[in-house]
């Protein structure tokens, strides 16, 4: 009787426990986070100890599937292969992500401090400009380094607009390889860091400054003592942050790296995929996968700890600007100057290049309309039939790729809203912390090694259904989005107080009526977002697909890929135009609707990576 | 010896008008509360003598320098202006210690680090926060933040002593542990004191004169006694006390050489203590809760439309006619609803606002006409 009693108990109590929304949410949560991400990672793992199809079965004369170390004995053995293949590499990388960081930290932080404190004119201007480079996609700023100053002496020998123009040959260090890939992540990220350490400084209490003004410290005293160690947790966040994205980059060192057989362990393990050895792939991309893991586990344990100095609250805004004097003109027109190269320039330059009939000859008479609106008279003969507004594969592949963002939008949008309801009501318990980290876990993994992972489970026998298709590619970036997504929805639910629903609960309205007619309505606006924002970085994603894609054709990121591999370029640029205008556009409409951006959602949403 | 003067002081921020015309002498060694509702321009007034804040017009002078002259261009940096600031939320610097905290402003005055160090110590003494001198702000709870806040602020021994809302961040215990503590402060050190709170009774309770302000205008700049008994209009009456003054509508009449007042459908006769034309019909009688009496020979019936016991006093919302008014009695006294009572007005400082301009017009003593 008494285990009857027992089992009763239990059973009332799991009872209990389902009739609230928010844990029937959770439990489904759980379930389908563990199969989106830990799974995923599992197979992955598996891939690293098994022969592929192919060149390794040849190499290690075993069977296909069968169990074998061959990838990691011939990738760390020792001698050239390791060399070329793994440790120089593993160093680009290294040093891509050091050096971008450095610089972006240089640049953001310098504007960040003259826009925060200091009577600089034009305010609006420069920090408007200097945005663009960050909503434009990494690869374009990459694509407007090789078109200024390529040329005839290096690479493929096309001449640049500075060699065009000017008669500018500037050296292969300079064009292609480490240095211009540092140059391109670090222009990329800067504003990245503006956004961060601008925040910071904005929102740091100025009577911590102005008590030091009171006591007599000088203003560079101030800067060196107050100042910067104060928002150095954050800038060392933001340098983890930077770093991690350049040691993973791909794109970036793939536009500039080819030419000159640069390769960052992305690059590599791209080329490691087309040559077959799928395992030393895996090998590779799993470095990328432990690198974001262990970078953000120092950021979370550092900037946990000391995170106190940044939300001190107080009289803030009150703060009294730095007056730069007759220093103040020049430097706000250099700084516009030297802006205005890489936001509004890059433009022109990407329109210039569209139109120019033989790549490098910047003549009147070179000029054409042709690779916009021409019609087959085109002498080219690449499987393009005239201009791109007229081409059916670039509609087809834009077409393709809205249809994608907007699913990967409503995916990651959706579950993120839910996970954000069903864990702030259940805050606390194993199970929302579980589903919290599961939701945040895409994030520590770069969007290439995301999309090895799931390569690798679309080739196994069980889930063959996915391989190529458009449903994994929109599954891959649903859940590569859903750190921010829900991270938004956390943060959204986290400012509606319980008793809102409470108050619903009482007066006996359902749950659904309570989510869709109480809850929902009140954080509009940021729930708009949180659907938004995914579509427009999903616009401009690369890194992501270039792997998951049946062919170059299927999305227009990965066309222009092609375009540029195969040489078409007023063709990749006239793509990346068009890319740039739509992200810019949607970037705008996003704002008017709901006052987020990419600029601030990708800051606000890298900056939880400390919380 | 620091006379701070502020001459025609404006300060605009786009069209607000934050602070309009602030003409107010500072005493040495005086401790003045700037007070008012929040908005009010209190705490602008303050960042700007202290040199954090440029004014839109009009010159302020601290002891022999003039610090901000609109006309003659000069603004003294804060730095240069021998002041202390003491910040409503402490502004202590999270990444120093207690003693790196209270050293930074010796540092910057060159001091020896012998110096430094006495100095730091007897400032750790003085506000008993010695065990904490290693620690960082973080580790140390808000009173004694407080604490390592006004040793930071003092250690350089400035001859004025600036303070934002300092108390506002302290449970009500600590608070007014502190003020006790301010007040000694004060009078041990021989700086002057301009304290900035929108709380009525720290300003009461602290200040050797009160600057009242509203909307960025002067109020009454008077000892916090004369501002309690004597306001010079009702905005004044009423920010000052509590519960507040009662406010009255009243008639007013000369009947035989004595002026009548017609009220709560009652006549009184009022006689002023002021030398001051009455030739106003409609006016305010403003009347504090402790000079309405309840006694049993009272001449106005009333009923007590509830009472709040509170131990040393009690609050009685008294209802007559249709007025409610509040009074004060000493002592634990509990009426009934709707009991009935006498009272009586029993003061002579009964003010009489004008209804129009809500000035004071005159003070004196009230005598209810015997039906």
């Amino acid at each position: 009787m008494k285990s009857l009693n027992k089992n009763k108990t239990i059973f009332n109590r799991i009872g209990t426990f389902f009739t609230k929304p928010a844990n029937c949410m959770l439990v489904i949560f759980a379930i389908l986070l563990t199969a989106l991400t830990l799974y995923p990672l599992l197979s992955m793992l598996r891939e690293m100890f098994v022969v592929h199809a192919g060149i390794e079965k040849t190499l290690t004369g075993l069977k296909k599937g069968n169990f074998t170390l061959f990838h990691w004995t011939k990738l760390f053995k020792g001698g050239e292969w390791s060399m070329t293949n793994y440790w120089i590499p593993f160093l680009n990388s290294t040093l891509l992500g050091f050096g971008g960081a450095v610089l972006g930290i240089m640049i953001g932080g310098v504007i960040a401090w003259l826009m925060a404190r200091t009577n600089l004119k034009h305010k609006k201007l420069i920090g408007s400009l200097f945005l663009f480079p960050y909503m434009m996609p990494a690869w374009t700023m990459a694509l407007y380094w090789l078109n200024m100053f390529q040329n005839s002496k290096v690479g493929a020998g096309i001449v640049g607009v500075m060699e065009g123009l000017f008669g500018l040959c500037m050296p292969e260090w300079f064009v292609y390889g480490l240095f211009p890939c540092i140059i391109v992540t670090g222009l990329h990220f800067g504003p990245f860091a503006y956004i961060l350490i601008g925040g910071i400084l904005q929102n740091m209490d100025a009577t911590l400054e102005e008590s030091a003004v009171i006591l007599k410290a000088g203003r560079l005293k101030i800067v060196r003592r107050i100042t910067l160690p104060i928002i150095m947790p954050a800038v060392l966040s933001t340098f983890l942050l930077i770093f991690s994205s350049g040691f993973a980059s791909y794109t970036v060192p793939m536009f500039l790296g080819g030419a000159v057989r640069f390769f960052t362990l992305s690059s590599k393990m791209k080329a490691m995929f087309n040559a077959g050895y799928t395992g030393q792939a895996y090998i590779i991309g799993s470095t990328v996968i432990l690198m974001g893991w262990l970078i953000l586990t120092i950021n979370q344990k550092y900037t946990g700890r000391k995170r106190s100095f940044t939300t001190v609250t107080g009289k803030s805004g009150q703060v009294s600007f730095i007056d730069l004097k007759r220093f103040n003109t020049p430097i706000s027109i250099a700084l516009i100057v030297i802006i205005t190269f890489f936001s509004i320039i890059p433009l022109i330059v990407f329109a210039i290049q569209t139109l120019l009939r033989s790549p490098g000859v910047y003549e009147f008479s070179n000029l054409t309309l042709e690779f916009w609106l021409g019609r087959g008279e085109s002498s080219y003969k690449n499987g393009m039939v005239g201009g791109i507004l007229f081409n059916k594969t670039v509609w087809s592949a834009l077409g393709r790729q809205f249809l994608l963002s907007i699913t990967a939008a409503l995916f990651a949008g959706t579950v993120g809203l839910f996970i954000g309801y069903a864990v702030v009501r259940r805050r606390g318990t194993k199970l929302a912390q579980y589903v919290e980290s599961m939701a945040f876990f895409p994030y520590l993994i770069p969007a290439i090694s995301f999309s090895t992972i799931y390569l690798a489970i679309s080739t196994t026998k069980t889930f063959s259904f996915l391989y190529n298709s458009f449903f994994l590619i929109a599954l891959v970036s649903g859940v590569k989005y859903l750190p921010f997504a829900s991270r938004g929805g956390i943060n959204s639910m986290l400012q509606i107080s319980t008793e809102i629903e409470e108050a619903g609960i009482v007066v006996g309205v359902p749950w659904y009526k309570r989510l869709f007619r109480l809850l929902f309505p009140i954080q509009k606006t940021s729930i708009m977002s949180g659907y938004l924002l995914p579509v427009i970085t999903c616009m401009r994603e690369v890194d992501l697909y270039t792997l998951l894609v049946p062919n170059a054709h299927f999305l227009l990121t990965t066309l222009l890929l092609e375009f540029n591999q195969t040489g078409y370029d007023q063709y990749a640029n006239a793509v990346t135009l068009l890319i740039i205008v739509i992200v810019l556009i949607l970037n705008s409409v996003s704002e008017k609707l709901t006052g987020a951006s990419v600029a601030k959602g990708v800051g606000g949403g890298a900056s939880f990576g400390g919380n | 010896m620091p006379r701070i003067v502020l001459e025609h002081v404006s300060k605009r921020f786009d069209k607000f008008v934050a602070v309009d015309d602030l003409n107010i002498v500072i005493e040495d060694r005086d401790f003045i509360t700037l007070l008012g509702p929040s908005g009010c321009g209190k705490t602008t007034t303050l960042r700007m003598i202290a040199g954090l804040e440029t004014p839109t017009e009009g010159r302020i002078t601290i002891g022999d320098t003039v610090v901000f002259d609109a006309e003659k261009g000069i603004n003294l940096s804060p730095a240069k202006r021998d002041i202390g600031f003491l910040f409503q939320n402490y502004a202590l610097w999270p990444h120093m210690t207690v003693y790196q905290n209270i050293a930074f402003g010796l540092e910057n005055l060159k001091w020896k680090r012998e110096d430094i160090k006495s100095r730091v110590y007897e400032m750790l003494r003085l506000l008993k926060i010695e065990e904490f001198v290693h620690r960082y702000p973080a580790e140390l709870s808000g009173g004694q933040q407080q604490r390592v806040a006004i040793a930071r602020t003092l250690a350089p021994a400035p001859k004025v002593l600036f303070m934002d809302e300092p108390l506002s961040n302290l449970d009500a215990k600590l608070r007014s542990e502190m003020r006790t503590e301010l007040k000694r402060l004060h009078s041990d050190s021989d700086s002057t004191f301009v304290y900035v709170t929108h709380d009525q009774l720290e300003a009461m309770t602290l200040a050797t004169k009160i600057c009242l302000m509203n909307k960025g205008v002067l109020q009454q700049y008077d000892p916090p006694l004369t501002v309690y008994s004597k306001p010079n209009n009702i905005f004044v009456a009423d920010f000052v006390g509590n519960p507040t003054m009662n406010f009255i509508n009243a008639k007013l009449s000369e009947v035989d050489g004595k002026h009548v007042l017609s009220l709560f459908g009652l006549y009184a006769t009022f006689t002023a203590n002021m030398n001051k034309p009455l030739n106003r019909e409609n006016v305010i009688v403003g009347v504090r809760p402790e000079h309405i009496a309840i006694t049993d020979s009272g001449k106005i019936n009333a009923t007590a439309y509830s009472a709040l016991p509170a131990g040393m006093e009690t609050t009685v919302k008294v209802k007559i006619k249709d007025a409610l008014v509040s009074s004060v009695v000493f002592g634990a006294i509990d009426y009934k609803t709707d009991q009935a009572i006498k009272c009586d007005i029993i003061s002579d400082q009964i003010c009489i606002f004008d209804a129009n301009t809500k000035e004071l017009i005159s003070q004196g003593s009230i005598s209810i006409n015997s039906l």
